[in-house]
């Protein structure tokens, strides 16, 4: 009985390695450019203020990516790839039309990322962002991009950072704990847009493209669901500490100190407990590798999404004239986000943020999409969306709906 | 139908949601669908599927009930109202909206996937009729609604005009799979698929989801399977086989080439190995155990033994017999090996021999002695430099006792070393 207790225990260990991937490695794209300048902003604007929304967000980020998943699972097809066949080549046009626009702008935030982060170094963006757009259409063409990606996940272990200063910056832990239980909240347009951009930063549109894509292309079995199950929950638990602490260590040095984020180096100092002079430098390191890494993924991700919505040739091993479409869009996106960071005088922080408000508007179309998919019988047979858990992933759409549009209520009648 | 001769193309996108008028001129409710039975080579709709008013669900007419489609509508015969009946399904009938349009298909014809953006109907002695398919941009802009500004914008700027992309139905494979018995729903004949080369079949299937692999794969005939199966990448192939049942699975492997299936069958858990072998018949199974008993990475691994020997006393004449007698596949017909009594390798001759000498020239005086050969425990890395060195198209594999055992071919050599990669 001992034995096969333990061979038992080893074979579910070796099927979560074996499927473990996507859930981890989305979130950890999820914390690019946009990411930390929203949560380093809202920790030093708001204090501990917004600190309480992480939760319900986490709570609706497990929801949604275990959706997409089980879709992913279930189905053994894209999301486009779904919503076209169910929909239609009209509805799936303008949908992606707003996914193109939406991820453009993030695209814009990835490299403005790389421009603030080099510049503090005195790197001037003119140098560093042409560099990175260069580097990140050729590790594509190379086809060089999973050797790659390692490096990149295992540079994310530079979060630790964030939670080593935040316990260094001895925040008040009352302080935090009230927040956190008893929120206060206050409906002005810039708190309102502040958490619609935590909403977007950490569930992004374009995420769940990819994380259905990423679990399709896995070819995980219906029998090994559980696990991919699993994977997801813990991706989005280090999503959330990962922000939380950001938030923490910001609001603990940058809000206390009356420190607004304008410019990388300003969010910077939210390491100085931990790393001193050094924080900028610390900074910047992680800057980069976010920007860089999602940088890589993203314009790839869009292109693939719009040529299996709409039937186009992809991949990267076709040439130029086999697939036009897909180079055209993915290098499009890199050279246009490129240059728009590139215009003199644009504010790279701000831009960062604004995209991340933009990806918060688009979600509810999105999810909503998902959960008219997801509560199909024919196409999810018994792993269709049932009862309770039904109930919720509504209510969360509905929420997320009410936000954006009160959003922008504000900003037209503010 | 009223106007027998007239012949009119359609696209079904503009069918799609007409209006349904009854004979009085009372609209009764959209069209959703239309029901068209496979088998001929342009098939014909049989029935409409309609939303009425204040029905929940959709009901079936049937098409011989339509008047006429002129105007933007579907105008129906007398009394056609009380026709109306549930839809239903039947084997070997397809659902335009449901099952082909915005759906992938195989163009058996480029030999790849692509999605239907329209279809093309015709109008013919009162029947409709599909005749093409299209997957083009325009297709995507007469969905959209844009077709008539787009035509005149890259008109005007550029003196342009998107080209049609239709590909007639006969070279169309759907995707869709019957309902109970879940094989793919033939378009006129399995044949269209089975011209596809091994090689672009195995992309297709690569491309497709799981689901539809295993019902595209189930629907070839076993040496098309077979074929397909040595081309695609081998977690797929472990995948394929895995799907097929045991009975179809050996017979798939007793159709591959015995090197491959032993490949194949490495690469799979035990217990499912042992299953398909002992399923195997008994030549094929023996064929197959020997190859196995080599370790993965050595020159017995590759080899097959799909060669021609011949003894030693015999002239041109008996090996050209030989030849032709031969009747199982041969991986290579570019050397003939020469053995003794006691089937040890002495010789090897080429085609070119065959073909140029007198028939009555004995194989012993024309032979090459000169051996290159390998023993089954040589490492693959050896075999290549072997290959890279000579330049031969096979190498002989021998025993210890220089028994020919089988042959490595070029292509196997090559095949071997890329994996390394």
């Amino acid at each position: 009985m001992g034995r096969r207790f333990f061979k038992s225990r080893w074979k579910t260990l070796l099927i979560f390695l074996a499927v473990v991937g996507p859930g981890i490695i989305t979130s950890n794209v999820d914390n690019d450019a946009g990411g930390i300048a929203t949560y380093s902003m809202a920790g030093a604007h708001f204090g501990y203020g917004l600190l309480w929304s992480l939760i319900p967000i986490m709570v609706a980020l497990v929801i949604i990516q275990e959706m997409s998943a089980r879709m992913g699972v279930v189905t053994g097809k894209g999301l486009s790839d779904l919503i076209r066949e169910r929909f239609g080549v009209r509805i799936t046009f303008y949908l992606l039309l707003a996914l193109v626009l939406t991820n453009f702008g993030n695209v814009i935030a990835e490299f403005a990322g790389v421009a603030s982060s080099l510049e503090i170094f005195y790197i001037p963006k003119y140098v560093s962002v042409p560099i990175g757009a260069f580097l990140v259409w050729l590790l594509v063409v190379k086809g060089t991009y999973r050797s790659v990606e390692k490096i990149f996940l295992f540079a994310c272990l530079f979060y630790i950072t964030y939670i080593i200063s935040g316990f260094l910056a001895k925040p008040d832990w009352d302080l935090v704990k009230n927040s956190v239980m008893a929120p206060k909240f206050e409906f002005s347009a810039g708190s309102l847009g502040m958490l619609i951009g935590l909403v977007g930063t950490t569930i992004a549109p374009w995420m769940q493209f990819y994380l259905q894509a990423a679990v399709v292309e896995k070819n995980i079995k219906v029998k090994d669901y559980k696990h991919s199950s699993l994977d997801v929950i813990l991706g989005s638990l280090i999503v959330t500490i990962v922000a939380g602490f950001i938030i923490l260590t910001c609001a603990a040095t940058l809000f206390k100190a009356g420190i607004r984020v304008e410019t990388a180096k300003d969010a910077a100092l939210a390491l100085e407990p931990l790393a001193g002079k050094y924080c900028s430098i610390l900074f910047a390191f992680g800057l980069l590798n976010a920007s860089l890494f999602a940088a890589s993924i993203l314009p790839l991700s869009t292109a693939f999404v719009v040529c299996e919505g709409m039937g186009w040739e992809d991949g990267v091993n076709k040439k130029f004239s086999e697939a036009p479409q897909f180079y055209g869009l993915y290098s499009l996106l890199i050279f246009f986000g490129a240059g728009i960071v590139l215009l003199p005088g644009i504010p790279l922080i701000p831009v960062m943020y604004i995209s991340q408000v933009i990806n918060g508007i688009v979600l509810p179309v999105i999810l909503i999409f998902i959960l008219i998919l997801i509560n199909n019988k024919k196409l999810m047979g018994e792993y269709v969306n049932k009862g309770v858990y039904n109930f919720l992933s509504w209510v969360t759409v509905i929420i997320l709906s009410g936000l954006s549009i009160a959003l922008l209520v504000s900003l037209l009648w503010g | 139908m009223q106007e027998p001769d007239l012949k009119m193309f359609l696209f079904f996108s503009e069918l799609l949601g007409r209006s349904i008028i009854d004979y009085n001129g009372k609209t009764l409710g959209k069209l959703v669908d239309l029901k068209v039975k496979l088998g001929e080579l342009f098939p014909n709709v049989v029935t409409l599927r309609v939303k009425l008013r204040g029905e929940k669900s959709s009901l079936a007419l049937d098409w011989s009930l339509v008047q006429s489609l002129n105007g933007n509508i579907v105008s129906l015969k007398p009394d056609a109202e009380k026709e109306f009946k549930p839809l239903e399904l039947s084997e070997g009938e397809i659902l335009l909206k449901e099952e082909l349009l915005d759906k992938q298909v195989v163009d058996t014809y480029g030999a790849k996937i692509e999605r239907i953006n329209d279809i093309h109907l015709l109008i013919t002695d009162g029947e409709l009729r599909i005749v093409h398919v299209d997957f083009g941009m325009r297709g995507i802009f007469r969905r959209l609604g844009w077709i008539k500004i787009v035509d005149f914008l890259t008109n005007w700027f550029f003196a342009y005009r998107f080209p049609e992309k239709m590909i007639s139905w006969k070279y169309v494979q759907p995707l869709a799979s019957d309902p109970q018995k879940k094989n793919l729903k033939l378009n006129v004949t399995l044949r269209k698929l089975h011209e596809i080369h091994p090689s672009d079949l195995a992309d297709i299937i690569e491309e497709l989801d799981h689901e539809k692999r295993a019902t595209v794969f189930k629907s070839l005939d076993l040496q098309t399977a077979a074929e397909t199966l040595e081309e695609v990448n081998p977690k797929l192939q472990i995948s394929l086989i895995e799907s097929a049942t045991e009975e179809h699975a050996s017979d798939i492997l007793e159709e591959m080439a015995p090197d491959e299936a032993a490949d194949l069958l490495a690469d799979l858990p035990e217990d499912k190995k042992i299953k398909l072998i002992q399923t195997m018949e008994k030549p094929h199974r023996e064929n197959l155990e020997e190859l196995l008993k080599f370790k993965e990475g050595t020159a017995g691994s590759i080899m097959t033994k799909d060669f021609i020997s011949i003894q030693v006393d015999k002239s041109i004449g008996d090996a050209i017999d030989e030849f032709r007698k031969t009747t199982h596949p041969l991986e290579t017909i570019a050397y003939l090996y020469i053995t003794d009594k006691e089937s040890h390798l002495v010789g090897v001759l080429t085609l070119r021999h065959l073909l140029l000498c007198v028939n009555e020239a004995p194989l012993s005086k024309l032979m090459n002695t000169h051996l290159v050969k390998v023993k089954p425990e040589e490492d693959v890395e050896k075999v290549a430099e072997i290959f890279k060195k000579y330049k031969f198209m096979a190498i002989p594999v021998v025993d210890k006792d220089d028994c020919l055992s089988g042959i490595i071919t070029l292509r196997d050599a090559v095949e071997s070393k890329y994996k390394e990669f």
